[in-house]
């Protein structure tokens, strides 16, 4: 194993690049270094090289298995990177709090047609609140767009996901019965939780008995197991989330599913990619909503909305961007290589 | 620096098939021509990219190899693409030229 840059930068390339042109690259490397040309940047050169020949695979010989093997990673690379964002959009984007300048407003929430909220003043009747400045509205829409579009994209994704194990199912690879597994990996996953989820709530504490000024004293069940448990159910979540997105990219990978079953794909990954980027587009939305709100705000009497985490939205809005990209990229080069694929083997 | 700008914008493609107009080269001629032609350093990685999808497009054909280093030619079909690549620069050189001249630069 050598260290040496340039090697690990040739081996960036993909396989059909490196049987093709490395013994050329490798003499050209050659003698630029003997012309003194930095060998950091020829290592620079190739790694865009290897980035380029990876994305756009040009040259790509037209052997039917390589490109089936390029449209199954470019469809993992349209959809998998949502399953990764799309709970922690969810995550900034929840918690909405609804304020005036007079106090807390209850209900808070908000209904399409803009309900009837009312506003708590100390201990007097409930009057109606003050109503939400243009930018907090469009902000509210935004938030609403994208729980419309997050649902949708679970429910595009969760067809994909099917149509991939039912895929695997059929096809006539070898470790079928491995390879399902991994691509039941977020079933076991959701199963995981809800087990969990379930027995802490059997273990919980069902009443409790207060005495005096003390602190209420829990009743029946098991707090000690139950809060042990909880833990866990963050731990399993979270580390099954993950794994989930590993398994399947995994399986994706080594899957050699039926032409039209990559043809499902290659939808899939483009309706993802749409719904992703209008996800971007109402999240840029909601985000400037809600700074050009502070501004609007302080020219009258409005309600304001806020949300728990919507100090993360720049940096969730790089992520985002970064995603839409990736995914994008990959819903072109499934596109791309389902063309080759369709002309069969 | 102004010149070396412009002249990192120039078509990687038309500076490839140019090199290998003059006759079948491998890789490091071709940068060495390329880079007395125009100024114009291309690595390893940028000019086996812009090989790579020639080749693809017919443009250009992989000779024999010698050794570890393989010869390329130029086709029929490049060199017809070439021509009419070229041909359209000369005409916005030649107006170029032409409206610099009655500005007296």
């Amino acid at each position: 194993m050598t260290a040496d840059p340039v090697e690990l930068a040739l081996r960036c390339y993909p396989r059909w690049w490196r049987e093709r042109y490395t013994d050329e690259i490798r003499s050209v490397v050659g003698d630029l270094t003997e012309d003194g040309r930095p060998r950091w940047a020829v290592t620079l050169n190739l790694l865009r090289g290897a980035l380029r020949a990876r994305t756009r695979a040009v040259g790509m010989p037209p052997v039917y298995d390589l490109w089936c093997t390029r449209a199954r990673l470019a469809i993992a690379t349209a959809t998998l990177p949502w399953v990764l964002m799309g709970p922690l959009v969810l995550m900034v984007i929840g918690g909405q709090r609804l304020q005036s300048t007079a106090g807390r407003i209850f209900p808070g929430q908000l209904s399409i047609t803009g309900g009837s909220n009312q506003l708590i003043l100390g201990r007097g009747l409930p009057t109606p609140a003050p109503p939400l400045t243009v930018a907090g509205s469009v902000a509210w829409y935004a938030n609403v767009a994208m729980l419309v579009l997050f649902l949708l994209t679970l429910f595009v994704l969760f067809a994909g996901w099917t149509g991939f194990t039912g895929a695997i199912k059929r096809s006539a690879v070898p470790h079928r019965r491995r390879l399902s597994l991994l691509a039941w990996a977020p079933g076991f996953s959701i199963l995981a939780d809800l087990v969990l989820s379930v027995t802490m709530d059997v273990l919980m504490p069902h009443s409790w008995r207060t005495s005096g000024g003390r602190p209420p004293v829990p009743m029946g069940g098991h707090p000690a197991v139950a809060h042990a448990l909880g833990t866990a159910l963050g731990v399993v979540a979270v580390v099954g989330w993950l794994a989930s997105i590993v398994c399947v990219a995994v399986a994706a990978t080594r899957a050699d599913v039926s032409p039209l079953d990559l043809r499902f794909g290659k939808s899939v990954s483009l309706v993802v990619a749409t719904l992703l980027t209008l996800t971007l587009a109402a999240y840029a939305t909601w985000g400037i909503g809600l700074i050009v709100q502070s501004h609007q705000a302080v020219h009258g009497r409005f309600t304001t909305i806020s949300y728990t985490h919507q100090d993360l939205w720049p940096l969730m809005l790089v992520a985002l961007l970064l995603v839409v990209t990736l995914s994008a990229f990959g819903a072109s080069a499934a596109r791309r290589s389902w063309r080759v694929v369709a002309l069969g083997p | 620096m102004a010149s070396k700008r412009l002249g990192r914008t120039q078509d990687p493609t038309i500076l490839v098939l140019t090199s290998l107009s003059g006759g079948p080269k491998h890789g490091y001629a071709v940068i060495k021509d390329i880079e007395e032609m125009s100024g114009v350093s291309f690595g390893p990685g940028t000019l086996y990219g812009v090989l790579a999808r020639l080749e693809e497009e017919g443009m250009v054909e992989p000779l024999p190899a010698e050794g570890n280093r393989r010869p390329y030619r130029i086709t029929a079909q490049g060199a017809t693409v070439l021509r009419e690549r070229l041909a359209a620069n000369v005409k916005v050189a030649t107006i170029g030229f032409g409206r610099l001249g009655t500005l007296g630069a």
